[in-house]
């Protein structure tokens, strides 16, 4: 069995994962970021990054989660319908501050973890550099 | 008693704007708080405004080191999302510009190193070698800091004489083999200021998801050349310096084998640099919907950009950039911890940190 193939099953998700762009993706299905996240773990996979779209009309906002495992560029991707999902943070201490990041860059929040306070707006509203208010 | 003592935004020990906020008992500091976001200026949010030819310009502006890497990862991406492929001499030429910056990134950071241990002559010294790295950039692209290199499909110019580079290059290798590599290996001052100084271990290093010479030095054998080749590094023979001791001279050590590394992989590839067109043909390129992630190793380790694109449009509809230092400088709080006080701006340094790059 390979790595890919023991994520799969620890997740019990059958959907094969799809090579696109440069990386193999897998649709978690109702499979939670932790969830995958600590599959991820149990595979000893490097976190990378998170990144943040923010859909049409009033869709909410796609989470491109990153990890490598050997090499291989792995991508799981959650659509958010609110503004908020799970912190994977304290599964993965390299998830901290891209989950700042996209908290202060789309005002998404983490669900059980803090934040710094903003460093140079104290007290202002975060995420209006890149999140796109709609009327 | 504990106390706070700040270091930054603004101060002689940091070559740019951040901020460190130390808790010290005595002389020994047992926690950092880092503060970042001083170099701000919006870079993805302005790509998004910017077409395929901008938002190369753009994107090289991220960096005034490794300005090169970003150019080289997002022209990537925009080749999977066109579906070119660039010619083999552009391969080679890629490569080689990126090893080229490679060393004058990891130089600096020995000149950087050295005037914070204390080591002047070392510090002029480096920074006179690192000229000659330029020099040889200058001599391939006309520029010294952004070199314009990359393109969609390709690079903008051709290297018309290896020979003459080659020259240039076997010249550096001498010196640095000569003076900066053995100096920092074997003198007593690098070990009595570095070593089992601000040590990240293996564990550390992967709960952090550190990459790059960071990485190497705490003993994880990662590099995206070796990892997941990308140009021509396939084609070409190198290894991978990996240390264990995860502290500053563990840095310092990886980075020195990384520059003779480097050396070898220059005379290959000019050696090697295949006849041919340096670019596909045309100006104009139809993009398809979708995103694309690419990663490259960088000097200071793993640089990812995923670039979506909608069919029929001139701008990108989104641009993240991962780079390096964001991923390793959390790390630096467990560099700190139990450290001198009188180490702390070699220990942030030794990370050899681009606080442009983190903050985009």
């Amino acid at each position: 069995m390979t790595q890919l193939e023991s994520i799969q099953e620890k997740l019990g998700i059958t959907e094969p994962w799809v090579e696109r762009g440069g990386a193999h993706w897998l649709v978690p299905g109702e499979k939670s970021v932790r969830e995958v996240a600590q599959a991820m773990n149990a595979v000893h996979a490097r976190f990378i990054t998170i990144t943040a779209y923010q859909l049409a009309g009033d869709e909410g906002f796609r989470l491109e989660y990153h990890w490598d495992l050997d090499g291989q560029l792995l991508g799981v991707a959650f659509e958010i319908a609110g503004n908020s999902i799970e912190s994977i943070y304290h599964l993965c201490e390299g998830a901290n501050w891209p989950e700042r990041e996209v908290h202060e860059g789309f005002r998404l929040d983490f669900q059980g973890r803090a934040y710094e306070p903003l460093q140079l707006r104290q007290g202002e509203q975060s995420g209006v550099n890149l999140r796109e208010v709609k009327p | 008693m504990s106390y706070k003592i700040p270091m930054g935004p603004y101060h002689p020990g940091l070559e740019e704007p951040y901020k460190l906020d130390m808790i010290c008992e005595g002389e020994t500091i047992l926690d950092v708080k880092l503060h970042i976001g001083f170099n701000f200026r919006g870079i993805e949010h302005l790509a998004e405004g910017r077409n395929y030819i901008q938002v190369v310009a753009l994107l090289e502006r991220v960096c005034g080191i490794c300005s090169n890497v970003h150019t080289f990862t997002l022209c990537r991406a925009m080749e999977e999302l066109t579906g070119l492929t660039p010619p083999p001499r552009a391969q080679y030429i890629r490569v080689i510009v990126a090893e080229l910056e490679r060393l004058h990134s990891h130089i600096l950071w020995a000149g950087v190193a050295a005037k914070l241990m204390g080591f002047k002559t070392m510090f002029m010294t480096s920074f006179e070698i690192r000229e000659k790295v330029m020099d040889v950039l200058q001599a391939i692209s006309g520029n010294r800091v952004n070199y314009a290199m990359n393109r969609i499909g390709g690079v903008n110019r051709d290297i018309a004489d290896p020979q003459a580079i080659l020259k240039m290059v076997e010249a550096l290798e001498s010196e640095m083999a000569h003076t900066v590599i053995p100096i920092f290996t074997t003198s007593s001052t690098a070990r009595s200021r570095c070593a089992g100084v601000g040590v990240l271990t293996h564990e550390q290093a992967i709960n952090c998801a550190v990459v790059g010479p960071v990485a190497r030095a705490s003993g994880l054998a990662q590099d995206m050349r070796r990892a997941a080749p990308y140009a021509a590094y396939e084609e070409l023979e190198f290894d991978v310096p990996v240390q264990t001791d995860g502290d500053v001279r563990a840095r310092l050590l990886v980075r020195a084998l990384e520059i003779m590394e480097s050396c070898k992989i220059i005379r290959q590839a000019l050696a090697k640099l295949p006849p041919g067109e340096i670019h596909t043909p045309g100006e104009k390129f139809a993009f398809t919907t979708g995103t694309a992630t690419k990663r490259i190793e960088g000097p200071r380790g793993e640089v990812l950009y995923s670039v979506s694109w909608k069919q029929g449009s001139k701008t990108p509809a989104r641009v993240h950039v991962r780079t390096p230092t964001f991923a390793v400088m959390p790390s630096i709080r467990w560099m700190m911890q139990g450290a001198r006080l009188a180490d702390a701006p070699l220990i942030q340094a030794s990370i050899d940190p681009c606080y442009s790059c983190t903050d985009r």
